[in-house]
């Protein structure tokens, strides 16, 4: 005769319960909370990360944005009054949710642009430069010297749409693409009266983040002290990198100075309050499933020791040890509740997996594995779990 | 390992254990170790309730039961299990066998806990007691003469200092009683142990050191 196990022979005698369907039910429900559980903390995780992650996020709203003053009626031709102040700058500059400012500085010379004969373009124009830090996608040949007579510029995507999409077509110019706009040089005519130079200009690049005619910070220095018709001047835009400009706290700062920027961004604000409301309601209904789950499973668990009654009791008359025995419930337990947070953690790093993948269509970037808070709920919640079903296993074997 | 027993009346029984005087209840005295003790103990008298006592199935008496040092009143369920698995073997009066195991596994399953005796000691066993032929039976299925020898050869599959038996041999003939009178002397005596063995009538199946009347 084969030598019969002793696990074998126990498992005859303890686990014979007929409820495998409820087992089933349990472990379901408790992988269902479980992943609703870890999937909440990983959107609000997400949503975390698209606002204030160290990745930049540069469509998302960005992390960088510009203020102006708002100019109304009272401060309408008073162009000091929507200027800022060093004051107003520090003051900008403490507000806990701002990590840097720049200043926006604007020319204070005549500029005037001539395009190539073939094309008869000629306009006036404002320049404007700010630290090279805030350039979002800042070209190679982006630098300028007065010994220099070449000047680099960045202008704003939304300047090149509204040339190809409104002037052009309106005026019959050709419409021209990123590339074609680049290989143009213009000249730039600076200055006025006896102090004039003439520059060559190329566009090397566009900004999405700011709107505006951008050419290096020393070009401007330059040309406001040699051309300058004022020489010091306050700047009219400041441009902030915010840690998340969705903060309530932040959106009320700007409101009570009448501090304007683009709208798009403080409407992540409105999004944000609403996916915190859907991930904390999504939360607590996971946590009820969990404890469901949880009570379903331990109930199973205590109605098979219910059932192996008789044979744990005599199986503690002939010596076996309550310790030991638990040891074998929790043993044949465990690893069903171990799988199923298993089974539930990859679910939610598919997800992500997924969700990283399809949000770069959107030029979004977002880590391919969950982040910490997503496996701290994890720890948390299988720890608990461990806890509670190896205590009501130890109790019932207890109590028998 | 020495057992003293001292005062002891089981609550349930009070009222008759006071009226006569037992050569157990209320009384103080110690069993050493290698002593054969027979309690003759006629019906109604608590006989069944001393040895479940003894082997600490019930705590409802006054009076203190002493295994060396273990109170049994005060020993937790750990060191009860320990005391059962190595010092303490029973043979109960109601067998108490697995019904949903077969034969050899109700063996088996109390073998393994101490694996004292080998696979092919307990075949022998088996055999000797006339059971080879429904060790693979369900223990259900036995009639009690049958069921009664696999509690008497599960009894003997651990070490023990004592073997406690509750009418071990009332469902057997004459024959079946001799073979396994000498089973249980071998194994008693292999591991120098003392017995106590409580019947409802006189008997001679082992060397008595001292007879006690319930």
């Amino acid at each position: 005769m084969k030598p019969v196990k002793r696990k074998k022979l126990l498992r005859k005698l303890l686990l014979r319960s007929k409820g495998r369907s409820r087992l089933w039910a349990a472990i379901v429900a408790l992988c269902i909370g479980t992943t609703l559980l870890l999937l909440s903390v990983m959107v609000w995780w997400n949503f975390e990360e698209l606002l204030s992650g160290k990745s930049n996020n540069d469509s998302l709203g960005s992390t960088f944005i510009t203020i102006g003053k708002e100019v109304t009626n009272e401060n309408m031709g008073k162009p000091m009054l929507t200027l800022f102040t060093p004051t107003e700058i520090e003051a900008v500059h403490s507000v806990p949710q701002v990590q840097d400012v720049g200043v926006l500085i604007s020319n204070r010379f005549p500029v005037y642009a001539t395009l190539s004969s073939r094309l008869n373009f000629a306009t006036e124009m404002f320049l404007e430069a700010v630290p090279d830090r805030f350039i979002d996608k800042k070209p190679v040949d982006w630098y300028w010297q007065p010994s220099s007579k070449e000047v680099p510029i960045i202008i704003s995507t939304e300047f090149l749409n509204l040339y190809n999409y409104g002037f052009a077509l309106s005026q019959g110019l050709p419409q021209l693409s990123e590339s074609s706009i680049q290989s143009l040089y213009f000249s730039l005519k600076v200055g006025a009266g006896d102090i004039q130079d003439t520059y060559m200009a190329h566009v090397v690049g566009f900004s999405d983040r700011i709107n505006s005619v951008l050419v290096p910070e020393s070009f401007i220095e330059y040309g406001n002290k040699v051309y300058g018709m004022n020489a010091k001047s306050l700047p009219s835009r400041l441009i902030i990198k915010v840690k998340d400009p969705s903060n309530k706290e932040f959106v009320q700062y700007l409101k009570d100075r009448n501090y304007v920027t683009n709208n798009e961004q403080l409407r992540w604000n409105k999004l944000r309050a609403i996916v915190d409301v859907v991930t904390a309601s999504t939360g607590i209904l996971s946590i009820l499933l969990m404890f469901i789950g949880t009570l379903v499973f331990i109930l199973f668990i205590e109605l098979t020791i219910a059932h192996a009654q008789h044979s744990l009791t005599l199986l503690l008359q002939i010596g076996y040890s309550p310790k030991y025995l638990s040891g074998f419930m929790i043993k044949r337990f465990l690893p069903l509740v171990i799988a199923t947070v298993v089974a539930s953690m990859c679910i939610a790093i598919g997800v992500q997996v997924i969700i990283s993948e399809q949000i770069k269509v959107m030029h979004l970037n977002l880590p391919t594995f969950p982040g910490w808070p997503v496996w701290l709920a994890l720890g948390i919640s299988t720890f608990i779990l461990v806890a509670l079903v190896s205590t009501s296993i130890i109790r019932s074997i207890r109590n028998t | 390992m020495q057992l003293s027993l001292q005062g002891l009346i089981p609550i349930p029984l009070r009222d008759r254990v006071n009226s006569y005087e037992s050569g157990v209840w209320k009384q103080t005295f110690t069993l050493n170790k290698g002593e054969h003790i027979f309690i003759q103990a006629p019906s109604g008298t608590g006989k069944t309730t001393l040895i479940h006592m003894l082997y600490g199935l019930r705590k409802d008496y006054e009076g203190i039961v002493h295994w060396d040092t273990y109170n049994l009143k005060q020993t937790s369920q750990e060191q009860l299990s320990r005391l059962r698995a190595t010092y303490l073997s029973v043979v109960f009066q109601d067998m108490r066998l697995f019904p949903e195991l077969t034969a050899w596994e109700n063996l088996e399953i109390k073998r393994r806990l101490t694996n004292t005796i080998s696979e092919d000691e307990m075949g022998k066993w088996l055999e000797r007691l006339g059971l080879k032929e429904r060790k693979d039976s369900l223990a259900s299925t036995l009639s009690y003469g049958e069921q009664q020898r696999v509690a008497i050869i599960r009894a003997l599959l651990q070490p023990f200092d004592w073997l406690l038996m509750d009418e071990p041999f009332s469902h057997l003939d004459k024959m079946n009683i001799n073979k396994a009178i000498k089973l249980i002397s071998e194994v008693v005596t292999m591991n120098k142990a003392g017995m106590i063995l409580a019947d409802l009538d006189e008997n001679y199946y082992f060397t008595y050191t001292q007879t006690i009347l319930l």
